[in-house]
């Protein structure tokens, strides 16, 4: 009842009233004193074997590795094993293409190594989804209104 | 009233999108990529050939076409043998003889020209060798000009290319990382050339795969004539046996890299 007479008598109640609704809806995560919160992050390790083209594993040759989010300072570098293995765990927070490359004695070649969801992933409990996000920028803006109809109608 | 609000509405919602777009960063300018072309120490300071000859440069003209570079995503992969797709692509204009025997024994590599380029990482090169119109490479695209001495012998040789060669290659590979365009920033992309392809290499193992494939220089020394050998390819097959010649037809189109890394050749 008292809704809608909101509705019929004053819309500019409605405007205020709809915007705290809302925003209440919109952060249930701030609101709740004894939420659980819970991070994960599964890990895929990743090994290259280098060879040269005769199949002649490249022992011992650098091994320079590059994150997606940061292409011009190496992000690890190592060595080869006698037969041109070299293994590492990636960020999994860094989704994107994980570039390594391997150089010995004038020959080299970059693997671009794709992680991603069908790799490593990462996730946690209490994230937004999309639909919350969108909410929550409609209410930002449905906010802006709101406040100025409540100052716009203490000056009339 | 109804005006009023919409008014009030129409602001609140260009407030927020101002917000919105402000956060995005502003529009990205580009920078500056060089593009360069090197021959490596081996052309700068000579080398031993695989066979034991000691090899200095004079000149080593190289002749570029249709150089360019390209954001390919994914990486372009030169074991492929694909063309090269990006959507983002910068190249000079015209055609360009170096010299990479240029300068001193601790010269720097050739820098070719500059262009304006969008921010991101030109992470693959093409370019053509192509004969030459005119100057010091008129009718070919490589000439390589200098002198082998062993056990007191000398031989100024003249080696001509006439054939055209086209590389597509994928990203840099040495001690940088190379072709990443920052906004307002300068960065480069090399073609590079590896003539040890061509005489072999002392300083690494014969067995090794390099000085398998390479021709060395004694096949070249055989056929010069009182300390001088001046030779096309044509004259090159007509007067190399027919392994060594087969080995320079295979070795050529090896010769160009980007840094160690290979490239495709057409």
């Amino acid at each position: 009842m008292h809704l809608r007479g909101i509705i019929v008598g004053n819309k500019q109640k409605f405007v205020i009233g709809l915007t705290l609704v809302i925003a209440i809806l919109c952060f249930p995560a701030v609101v709740y004193a004894h939420g659980a919160f819970i991070e994960y992050t599964s890990s895929v390790e990743i090994e290259i074997v280098a060879t040269y083209d005769t199949g002649e594993p490249m022992s011992d040759a650098q091994v320079v590795v590059y994150a997606p989010d940061d292409p011009a300072n190496p992000w690890l570098t190592g060595v080869c094993d006698e037969e041109g293995r070299f293994t590492f765990t990636p960020d999994s927070s860094k989704t994107g293409t994980w570039d390594v490359q391997v150089r010995k004695s004038g020959h080299g070649d970059t693997a671009h190594i794709p992680v991603g969801d069908g790799g490593g992933t990462t996730g946690e409990t209490g994230g937004y989804t999309v639909l919350q996000i969108v909410l929550m920028s409609v209410c930002v803006i449905w906010g802006f209104i709101g406040t100025a109809l409540y100052f716009s109608r203490r000056k009339a | 009233m109804k005006k009023r609000f919409s008014l009030i509405a129409v602001v609140a919602v260009l407030i927020a999108a101002t917000f919105i777009v402000g956060c995005n960063g502003g529009e990205e300018t580009g920078g500056t990529l060089q593009f360069y072309a090197n021959g490596e120490d081996f052309v700068r300071q000579g080398f031993v050939s695989k066979d034991g000859w000691s090899i200095s440069f004079d000149h080593v003209y190289v002749v570029l076409d249709d150089v360019a570079a390209y954001q390919t995503d994914p990486p372009y992969d030169p074991h492929e043998g694909s063309d090269i797709e990006a959507e983002v692509m910068v190249g000079l204009e015209g055609l360009h003889t170096v010299d990479l025997a240029e300068g001193d024994e601790d010269a720097l590599p050739i820098r070719l020209g500059d262009v304006q380029a969008g921010v991101g990482h030109y992470n693959a090169v093409s370019w053509k060798m192509a004969k030459a119109p005119a100057g010091p490479a008129e009718g070919y695209s490589l000439v390589i000009m200098g002198t082998a001495t062993k056990d007191g012998e000398s031989i100024d040789f003249t080696i001509n290319v006439e054939d055209e060669y086209g590389y597509a290659c994928g990203e840099y590979v040495g001690d940088e990382r190379k072709g990443i365009v920052q906004d307002g920033a300068t960065a480069d992309v090399e073609m590079t050339f590896h003539f040890d392809h061509i005489f072999g290499d002392a300083g690494t193992p014969l067995d090794d795969s390099l000085n398998v494939g390479a021709v060395g220089f004694e096949p070249f020394s055989v056929i010069a004539q009182d300390g001088e050998l001046n030779e096309n390819m044509a004259g090159l097959q007509e007067k190399l046996s027919l392994e060594a010649y087969e080995a320079l037809v295979t070795m050529l189109p090896t010769l160009g890299h980007v840094g160690e890394g290979h490239c495709h050749c057409e």
